[in-house]
């Protein structure tokens, strides 16, 4: 890229510019298009928000909590994923990626309404004394773990974490869409190379915060519980999440006539790989944390599973080996399917699905245990279950939409997208 | 891909129809034809001869290349290889093997240890994964190989010295003289017709 004299350069993108697929109506939806599905999954949300507040008066607040973090942490692994991909494919300068890339940096961006609804988390923690994070309403020195875990564990430093993940996420998404967004106006090349040089460093930060922030809202439902496996459990989410979430997104532009010539069966399947590629992942990790676990068999650790094996919760067990690893596993194998929208939209979207169901598995089970099954509603309260992963899901799924639907669907004038417009897998 | 390929000694023991179809040509000399074999200086007219050879219905060619052209596949016409298929048959049986010797195992030996049941699936994943996972890599390349009809020591072409140059800088269309299409006029007025430099005649030992 740097080798190119500006003269050269200028040429590449006026060449791009040309190209039958770089129309106006291919990159911009059309007036009102996309208006009515926004309002659907708005009002899906609004109403999920209001049933999820009504239960936690009529019902339980803790259930609408886990209920609704249930939700929140799964669109917030999705936007991180947005934020993850963008990185590693500046970094890797991955050229057929520059059509699909503006969609990851609208997933990156919902990662402000995330935080906004982590925020809200918090404060209902801190101002209730512990809700989900139970820890915050054990006097430390009642508890002998917990007083050796007090110096990370207490609510200032967890206000002061919380700020840094939230710097550093505004701060690298930020960062990206605002480069991306100019790159459109001037075709400044060296923005591009700005992005990857960010990339390298907002990787390590991205890995540390992404970790952090999982061990202090889902691994902290449980203080006595650790892993050093967690960071990387959260992650496998996030960067299944985002991939699928981007195979839906093109998927269904592409169906309504959008991005043709841009985002071809060429990107699918590459995108296709990915998702494959961070299925099989997933299942490595969360199988090495049970195994080592379980191998191990030190209490505060094994009760985790225990807990989960028991009540009916080994169902869900069972439900994620098989729904979150063996079929995606046979069904993404296949070529065709990872070439086709349709076939590949559907893997994607039961794969986002077993993301709630895993996030289920980590956050219910805490409310059901011990003394706490007595105000357990049972299966009458399953519908606040749904409201409350229905309200996280709609508000952020409205938002997205409104979002992808405002702005133009590719970056304009990246430097590589003369190599995406022309990308083949070649096998 | 017949064994006297690679042990041509072989051929006089082995029943009638299991023995290579005699030559239908020979040269002046009496040598059997192997086949004929057009050069060319650049990718974009070896690829357009290789195209006129596909779409005149010849089957057994071959097209030679210093290094990898991208679409050679659709200018050969071949399809898609059959291998992940077979591949992903033997790494899931392998799987399934590999659970059964550990179950078969742990029934004739039990050890327990930790207090771990016998039986317990959990210590059996690693190994399945593991069988599974190197036997299909063996798989696929043990099936890369014979499918390719690898390795192949001999070649009627390594005779021909301009052949050579297939490493370095030139391209090559080789029609065997087994191809059901093959006449020795016609073929080689198709590849003169194809832009070759030159079209030479290929012996046979």
């Amino acid at each position: 890229m740097s080798s190119l004299t500006n003269e050269q350069f200028d040429r590449m993108l006026t060449a791009a510019a040309k190209h039958p697929a770089m129309r106006e109506e291919n990159l911009r939806l059309r007036e009102g298009s996309g208006l009515a599905l926004a309002g659907v999954f708005l009002s899906i949300g609004a109403l999920g928000l209001v049933f999820t507040i009504a239960g936690a008066f009529v019902l339980n607040a803790r259930h609408a909590l886990a209920a609704f973090e249930v939700g929140l942490f799964t669109v917030t692994a999705l936007s991180l994923g947005g934020l993850f991909w963008t990185m590693v494919l500046h970094l890797t300068n991955a050229g057929w990626s520059a059509t699909v890339r503006r969609q990851l940096e609208n997933l990156m961006m919902m990662l402000p309404w995330c935080l906004v609804g982590a925020l809200i988390v918090l404060i209902l923690e801190i101002a209730n004394g512990g809700i989900m994070l139970s820890w915050l309403g054990i006097d430390p020195h009642t508890d002998h773990l917990l007083e050796h875990k007090s110096p990370y564990l207490n609510p200032g430093f967890l206000v002061i974490r919380f700020v840094i993940y939230a710097v550093v996420w505004m701060f690298l998404a930020t960062s990206f869409w605002r480069w991306s967004k100019a790159q459109d106006q001037t075709g400044d090349r060296w923005l591009t190379a700005k992005a990857r040089r960010l990339s390298a460093p907002g990787l390590i930060l991205f890995a540390l915060t992404t970790a952090f922030f999982a061990f202090d809202f889902l691994m902290g439902t449980d203080h006595r519980f650790f892993s050093t496996m967690w960071g990387v459990y959260y992650f496998a989410s996030a960067a299944l999440g985002g991939m699928a979430a981007l195979m839906i997104i093109t998927s269904v532009l592409r169906g309504m006539g959008y991005l043709t010539g841009l985002v071809t069966s060429e990107h699918a399947h590459d995108v296709g790989k990915l998702v494959f590629g961070f299925t099989v992942f997933w299942a490595y990790i969360t199988f090495s944390q049970y195994f080592l676990i379980w191998y191990s068999n030190i209490p505060e650790e094994s009760a985790w599973f225990v807990n989960r094996s028991q009540d009916g919760w080994q169902n869900l067990g069972a439900v994620l080996i098989l729904g979150h690893f063996i079929v995606p596993f046979l069904v993404l194998l296949f070529r065709d399917v990872k070439r086709n929208p349709i076939g590949a939209s559907i893997a994607a979207g039961w794969l986002i699905l077993m993301i709630i169901a895993d996030m289920v598995w980590i956050l219910r089970p805490m409310v059901y245990l011990g003394d706490l099954k007595a105000q357990n509603p049972g299966p009458a309260g399953w519908w606040l279950d749904i409201a409350g992963i229905a309200a996280a899901v709609g508000l952020w799924g409205g938002l997205l939409i409104h979002r992808i639907r405002s702005g133009v669907l590719v970056p304009l004038k990246d430097p590589r997208l003369g190599e995406a417009l022309k990308h083949q897998n070649w096998v | 891909m017949a064994i006297t390929d690679y042990f041509p000694m072989l051929s006089g023991l082995l029943p009638k129809q299991l023995r290579p179809p005699a030559p239908r040509y020979a040269t002046p000399s009496g040598s059997p034809v192997a086949g004929l074999v057009a050069e060319f200086g650049d990718v974009s007219s070896v690829c357009r001869a290789g195209e006129s050879v596909r779409d005149a219905g010849y089957t057994k060619w071959d097209l030679h290349s210093p290094f990898p052209i991208h679409g050679a596949e659709q200018v050969m016409g071949m399809k898609r290889t059959k291998l992940p298929l077979a591949v992903g048959v033997i790494g899931l049986s392998a799987a399934g093997l590999g659970w059964l010797m550990q179950w078969w195992m742990s029934i004739n030996y039990p050890i327990v240890v930790q207090g771990k049941p016998p039986h317990a699936w959990q210590p059996f994943v690693p190994i399945i994964f593991e069988s599974g996972v190197l036997i299909s890599a063996f798989a696929a390349l043990i099936g890369m190989l014979s499918l390719n009809g690898l390795p192949r020591p001999h070649h009627p072409l390594f005779n021909h010295e301009p052949f050579l140059d297939a490493s370095n800088d030139r391209f090559f269309i080789y029609i065997e003289a087994l191809d059901p299409k093959f006449d020795p006029q016609k073929t080689r007025d198709l590849l003169t017709k194809g832009g070759a430099s030159r079209v030479d005649l290929v012996e046979d030992l």
